[in-house]
C-alpha cells in the first residue's frame, strides 16, 4: 500500500528478492563469459567484446522468459506467487541487462572502427522487405524501446497515474517485446552461428511461455464460463461452512467480473475480486490481521467495508450479501466502494 | 486481472505462438549455408 512518493518502498522480502536476483544474473553472466572465454579462446579486443555481448543479451532473453512465466506459472500454482511479488524489479534489471547488450554492441563496432557503418543497417530500406536479411536489429531496437517503456512506467506513481486497468493494459506490450526478441534472435545470430544450442533455446523457451500462457487461459475461461446458481437475482455461494475460514470462495456474475466471498470466522463479506493495486485476484488471497491480503502484493481491505486500514485510502466495492434458507447469497450488483456490506452469522457448521 | 484483460489473453496468445512459431520455422528452413569462418564476423 502507498501513502505518498517514495521512489522504492523496500522491505526484507523485496531485499532479499532483489539480492537473489542480481546474484543469479550476475552468476549467469560470469559463468557464459568464462566458458566462452575458454571455449573460444579471444585474440583481440572485439572478440572478447564478442563474448559479453552474448552473455548478456542471452541473460536478457532468458530473463524476460521467466519474467512471461511467472504470471501464468502463479495463477496454476501459489507456489510461484513469491515470484510474483517483486515482479516489476525483475523486469528493470531486464532493461538494463538488454541496455548493456546494445552498449557492447556500440563497443564492438567502435572497436574496430565500423562504427559509422551502423545507421546504414538500420536505413537500408530495400532489406525491410526480405524475411532472411531482415535488419534484426530493428527488431532489438523496438523491443528495447517497448522494455524502457515498461521500466520508465513500472513505479507505483504510474500506476496511480493510468489506474490499474489501462497500466496492465500498456504492460501487455511485454508479449510483443518478446516476439520481437524472438525474431531478433531468429534472424540475428541464429542466420550465422550453426550450433543447435541458439535453435533449442530459443524454440524451448519460446514454447514453455506460449504453453503455460495457454493452459492458463484456458483454465481461466472455465472459471468465467463457470455458472453460479441464481435465485431472485442473488448469486448462490453454499452453506456458510463452504466458505473457508479466513478465506474465500469466488463467484462470477453472468457478463461480470469475479466476486471474493469471504469468511472471518461468523462475519461474511464479499468484495470485487480485483485489487485496486494492480487488478490482483483478492479471492486468492487470505484474511490476515483481520483484513482480506491480496496474493500479489499484500495490499489490505476490511471485510466489512472493502476500505484499506488508516492511514491507506484505497476502497473496493462491496456486495450485499444474504443469508437464505442456510446458503449465503450474493447481490450481484456491486455498491459503491468503502459501502459496508458484510453480516454476522448465527453459527457456522453443524 | 479484469474479464477484458483475460479475453485479450486468451486471443492474443495463440495468435502470438502461431505467428512466432511459423516465424522460427521459417527462419530456420531459409537460413542459409554455412559460410567460411573468417566471414562470419562481418555479418553481425
Amino acid at each position: 500500500m502507498s501513502v505518498g512518493f517514495k521512489a522504492v518502498q523496500w522491505n526484507r522480502d523485496k531485499i532479499v528478492y532483489d539480492v537473489i536476483l542480481v546474484a543469479g544474473v550476475a552468476l549467469y553472466i560470469g559463468v557464459f563469459a568464462v566458458i566462452g572465454w575458454r571455449w573460444h579462446p579471444p585474440k583481440n579486443l572485439p572478440d572478447v567484446i564478442d563474448i559479453w555481448i552474448r552473455a548478456f543479451g542471452t541473460a536478457a532473453f532468458l530473463m524476460l522468459t521467466v519474467i512471461l512465466s511467472i504470471g501464468p506459472l502463479a495463477r496454476l500454482d501459489r507456489r510461484f506467487l513469491k515470484l510474483l511479488y517483486n515482479r516489476r524489479h525483475f523486469g528493470v534489471l531486464t532493461f538494463l541487462v538488454a541496455l548493456t547488450h546494445v552498449w557492447l554492441m556500440l563497443a564492438w563496432f567502435d572497436a574496430q572502427g565500423l562504427l559509422h557503418t551502423l545507421p546504414a543497417d538500420f536505413t537500408t530500406w530495400g532489406d525491410y522487405g526480405k524475411f532472411i536479411g531482415f535488419p534484426f536489429k530493428a527488431l532489438g531496437l523496438a523491443a528495447l524501446l517497448i522494455l524502457f517503456l515498461m521500466a520508465a512506467t513500472s513505479h507505483d506513481f504510474w500506476l496511480g497515474f493510468l489506474k490499474p486497468p489501462v497500466w496492465k493494459a500498456l504492460h501487455m506490450a511485454l508479449y510483443a517485446a518478446y516476439a520481437l526478441v524472438v525474431m531478433h534472435v531468429a534472424l540475428g545470430i541464429m542466420q550465422y552461428e550453426r550450433t543447435p544450442l541458439i535453435p533449442l533455446m530459443l524454440i524451448g523457451s519460446f514454447a514453455a511461455v506460449s504453453a503455460l500462457h495457454l493452459i492458463a487461459a484456458w483454465r481461466e475461461r472455465a472459471r468465467d464460463q463457470a455458472s453460479t446458481p441464481i435465485s431472485d437475482g442473488w448469486l448462490a455461494v453454499g452453506p456458510p461452512d463452504a466458505i473457508p475460514d479466513k478465506g474465500a470462495c469466488i463467484v462470477t456474475a453472468p457478463g461480470g467480473e469475479r466476486i471474493a466471498v469471504f469468511r472471518d470466522g461468523r462475519e461474511i463479506g464479499a468484495l470485487t475480486n480485483l485489487c485496486a493495486h494492480q487488478n490482483g485476484p483478492l479471492g486468492e488471497g487470505r484474511i490476515i490481521d483481520g483484513c482480506v491480503t491480496c496474493p500479489w502484493h499484500g495490499y489490505q481491505y476490511r471485510l466489512s467495508d472493502g476500505c484499506a486500514p488508516a492511514p491507506f485510502t484505497e476502497k473496493l466495492a462491496t456486495y450485499r450479501v444474504r443469508l437464505n434458507n442456510g446458503v449465503v447469497e450474493i447481490d450481484p450488483r456491486p455498491l459503491p466502494p468503502g459501502t459496508p456490506a458484510s453480516i454476522t452469522v448465527a453459527h457456522v457448521g453443524a | 486481472m479484469t474479464r477484458k484483460h483475460r479475453l485479450v489473453h486468451r486471443l492474443a496468445w495463440p495468435a502470438l505462438a502461431l505467428l512466432i512459431g511459423l516465424g522460427i520455422t521459417m527462419a530456420l528452413v531459409l537460413r542459409p549455408p554455412p559460410e567460411p569462418p573468417k566471414t562470419a564476423e562481418t555479418h553481425r
